[in-house]
């Protein structure tokens, strides 16, 4: 079966750089990638595009956050989590974010920045 | 004692008993006996009576019989010799018509009746031969013997009734000739005996006669009982041998008489026995009660001896004249530690103090005088170890007014510990007054009307008010309106829980100046109590406190506004630079394991946008800094409508690719006080947020208004553009490093920027958006 990831983030530089660690990890074969919450959104809630097996998730985006992203995408698929692993990935965490982190018990983990090649192994290796 | 007391009650009581019999029996006897004597002297006036009747009776008996005799006489000596009578029919009407005594008379020679008159009612005796009738012929025998006239009957004539006959013997020649008869009708002879009317209706009457054949006694009246030698009187007749008996009717009579006598004598006699007895008794009763005031006076003494000895407080006897001690009790003996014998040999002045002596002598000399009967007295006694207790001395005299004196008696109590205490409370009270008057804590007695009874001289420095005039509900003028209502509420549980102090009542008081000030008030309810019989309010002035209180919150509240905001900050300054070190440290990594020359120039490329990135972010942050460190910033009049002006012209290029219509309405006039660079900032910045966020489906419009609201001047900033769902991001939209638009050109400072400095120089921003219909920003300047 084929690996699928799918990467959430704002930040243009970071794109570019977790799209070569991806290439680089070669776990995945199949990897998208949205600057904005809401357009993953639209493509997740297509019924033609199957869920990715892991999703890197930031949290603080213009518009849609991730914990927006995350309660909306949840809609579509009541047992999202047991289908999708689901990262947060973010360079400092706020306290609320941290009170938030508890409320989804069913997330995957929780990233820091800058993320590893070999992290990514590891994540990829975890999909069954 | 009690059974002693009553013997000799009862022998005391039996003498009089005893002598009231006697003298009633007495008395009875007495009356009885004078009754018996009024009884027989009774009984013998009527034996009198009845011997006067029968007196009369045979005096008028006598004088028929008399009569009859004379008649029969008369006709007899009309017989001659021969015993021949020729003029019977003559001599013999005459006697018998003329002589009521007689009713018929008759000639009977020989025994034989011959002749009779009246003839038609006797001439069924003719012929009759007396002699010869053995029933009557006694008589008639015993008349011819006697020679003299004899009455013989009453018997059964032969012609009929019942009558006496009266028979005259005549002889001629000393010859038994025959005999003149009379008859005389036995009930004619009643009537002339006046017996009859004599007896009336007391007496009965009866004849008799003693039968000569029988030797029997004869009664001739029917109906008559009772005959009894005691109460009758009889008397003979010898012409005719008769009895005659008077018979009371009623025989006991003079008995009756006397009974309601005897019955009143002996009620009379035994009231007098009975007055007797009282009368006697009264003495002994006396005594008894005498006995038992004393027994009662000698308990009273046991008494009064005990109460003296054992009473609480001290007693002491003394010589008036001489002012020697006679007498103690037991507690003056402990007050003042000296014996009974001791003091007995003491001066009442040995045991005064000597500064109250002078004032006791002058109170003694007036008891002694008799100017006073008693005084009282508070002194200093000495005792017997030397020290002094305080006594309250209440003196009486013991001699009756007037009279020269003689002993008095003292009642001393011990006072020491009321004297003790009374200092102490005066000098508490003045310790308090002073602590009351100096202190800065205001007292007030506010009674049930509502009026202050007592206002401490602190009220005045306080308030101002010289004193406090209210009653009713005017208390509640000086109260500021917010805390009037805490006020009546913890006055209703004052009011329900007396003597419960009710603390910490904050409120503004109104002062004679019209300010207001803050008091910290304490409620007490002491209507209950004496000497009260008020609320106490106890007042202390806080008006410093509670505004260094308020400035406090205040600053407090800005305080954790800054560190709320300098927490955010942090967060946001390290979640900033950390995503910049992060990539930077993500690209040098890539870099190290990269071979491709090209693929390694694309890296230090992207080195070049990091660090740009990272200039840029530095470069908000400081402005950011410096708006909130700079607290000194100059302040000086602006005139918003140049400056606006200022900025269109700036911002002309933008505006004029947008093909963005500004419609400026500040007016003129409209000035306010801001820092110069902040004023050119902040309108920039919100014309180029409509600009930047200007609707892709029709023609920008922004429309800036500027009015007065309340003497503050109001900045209104209007556009057409996209909007934003506050519902999402109302509480984000001034926040840094907030977008929500998605585009890549904002940052999320410039609002946050803008929004520092309105606030910096004392405004406020708000924002009114709804999505693709405009944004409106309303600036409030101070």
């Amino acid at each position: 079966m084929r690996k699928g990831i799918c990467v959430i983030d704002d930040d243009e530089i970071y794109q570019k750089i977790i799209r070569k660690l991806i290439a680089r990890a070669e776990v995945f074969e199949r990897a998208v990638f949205y600057m904005r919450a809401s357009d993953a959104l639209e493509d997740l809630r297509n019924p033609e595009t199957s869920l990715p097996d892991v999703i890197l998730l930031d949290i603080n985006m213009p518009g849609m956050d991730g914990w927006q992203f995350i309660e909306l995408l949840q809609k579509s698929y009541p047992s999202l989590f047991n289908e999708c692993a689901i990262y947060i990935v973010t360079s400092s965490i706020a306290y609320s974010d941290k009170e938030k982190l508890k409320e989804f018990s069913g997330l995957a983990g929780f990233l820091s920045k800058p993320i590893k090649v070999d992290q990514l192994i590891e994540i990829g290796k975890a999909v069954k | 004692m009690a059974q002693k007391i009553k013997n000799s009650d009862i022998l005391s009581q039996r003498k009089p008993l005893l002598i009231g019999i006697l003298a009633f029996l007495f008395l009875l006897l007495g009356g009885l006996f004078m009754l018996w004597q009024r009884y027989q002297i009774l009984v013998e006036s009527r034996q009198s009576e009845m011997e006067s009747i029968i007196d009369v009776v045979e005096q008028n008996i006598d004088q028929s019989l008399k009569y009859s005799y004379s008649a029969a006489l008369s006709l007899a000596l009309q017989i001659d010799a021969e015993g021949r009578i020729e003029n019977f029919d003559e001599v013999a009407p005459q006697l018998v018509d003329n002589n009521s005594n007689i009713d018929a008379i008759e000639i009977v020679p020989d025994g034989i009746i011959t002749k009779v008159y009246p003839y038609e009612e006797n001439k069924a005796a003719i012929n009759y031969n007396i002699l010869k009738d053995s029933t009557r012929n006694e008589e008639a025998f015993k008349a011819i013997e006697r020679r003299r006239m004899f009455f013989g009957g009453p018997f059964e004539l032969k012609q009929g009734g019942l009558a006496i006959v009266g028979r005259l013997p005549v002889f001629i020649k000393n010859e038994f000739w025959g005999f003149v008869a009379v008859i005389i009708d036995f009930n004619n002879l009643i009537d002339q005996s006046g017996i009859r009317e004599l007896s009336g209706e007391k007496y009965k009457f009866q004849f008799s006669k003693i039968n000569p054949s029988t030797a029997k006694e004869e009664f001739f009246l029917k109906d008559v009982s009772g005959i009894n030698e005691s109460y009758s009187e009889y008397l003979t007749f010898p012409d005719g041998e008769w009895k005659i008996y008077i018979i009371p009717v009623d025989p006991y009579q003079p008995f009756y008489t006397v009974v309601p006598v005897a019955f009143l004598m002996l009620i009379l006699s035994g009231a007098f026995g009975w007055i007797i007895y009282n009368t006697l008794k009264q003495p002994l009763i006396l005594e008894a009660r005498v006995k038992e005031q004393a027994g009662e006076l000698a308990k009273s003494e046991l008494r009064f001896r005990t109460i003296f000895n054992q009473a609480a407080i001290g007693m002491v006897r003394v010589d008036s004249k001489t002012g020697m001690i006679q007498e103690t009790n037991k507690r003056f003996q402990e007050l003042i530690g000296y014996s009974e014998e001791e003091l007995k040999l003491m001066h009442y002045l040995d045991v005064s103090h000597e500064d109250d002596i002078e004032e006791n002598q002058k109170l003694m000399k007036k008891l002694k005088n008799n100017e006073i009967r008693e005084y009282s007295l508070k002194k200093r006694l000495k005792q017997k170890k030397g020290d002094y207790i305080w006594v309250g001395l209440h003196v009486s005299a013991l001699w009756k007014k007037d009279q020269e004196a003689t002993s008095h008696i003292a009642i001393v109590e011990d006072i020491s510990a009321r004297v003790k205490a009374k200092q102490e409370l005066v000098e508490n009270e003045k310790r308090f007054r002073s602590l009351v008057e100096n202190s800065n804590e205001v007292i007030l007695i506010i009674n049930n009307r509502g009026e202050a009874v007592y206002c401490s001289p602190s009220f005045k420095r306080i308030t101002g008010y010289d004193e406090l005039l209210c009653s009713g509900n005017d208390i509640f003028s000086l109260i500021h309106p917010e805390e009037r209502c805490l006020l009546i509420e913890k006055l209703k549980r004052v009011r329900t829980n007396p003597g419960k102090p009710y603390s910490e009542i904050i409120m503004r008081v109104k002062t004679s100046s019209s300010s207001w000030i803050w008091v910290n008030a304490t409620l007490t309810n002491f209507l209950e109590e004496k000497n009260i019989e008020g609320y106490i309010v106890n007042l202390r002035d806080i008006t410093g406190k509670k505004e260094a209180e308020l400035n406090l919150v205040k600053s407090y509240e800005l305080v954790m506004e800054q560190n709320k905001r300098l927490l955010n900050f942090a967060y946001i300054v390290s979640h900033n630079l950390r995503s910049h070190s992060s990539n930077l440290e993500s690209i040098l990594e890539l870099y190290d394991f990269e071979d491709s020359e090209k693929e390694k120039r694309n890296y230090i490329a992207l080195l070049k946008n990091v660090s740009d990135n990272l200039n840029q972010s530095l470069h908000d942050l400081n402005e950011v800094v410096s708006i909130n460190t700079n607290l000194d910033i100059g302040v000086e009049p602006i005139n918003v409508s140049a400056y606006l002006d200022k900025a269109i012209e700036i911002l002309g290029l933008q505006i004029k690719s947008k093909d963005a219509r500004i419609i400026n309405e500040v007016p003129g006039e409209m000035v306010v006080s801001f820092n110069s660079a902040y004023m050119e900032s902040v309108l920039l910045n919100f014309i180029t947020n409509a600009l930047r966020y200007s609707h892709p489906d029709r023609q920008p419009e922004i429309s800036i208004k500027g009015y007065k609201e309340d003497s503050n001047w109001t900045l209104e900033i209007k556009d057409n553009g996209i909007g934003i769902d506050l519902n999402k991001h109302g509480d984000k939209v001034f926040g840094l490093y907030k977008t929500f638009s998605g585009r890549q050109d904002g940052r999320g400072v410039g609002l946050f920027i803008t929004k520092n400095q309105i606030n910096a120089m004392g405004g406020t921003v708000e924002v009114e958006s709804k999505p693709d219909i405009g944004t409106t920003f309303k600036v409030d300047f101070k």
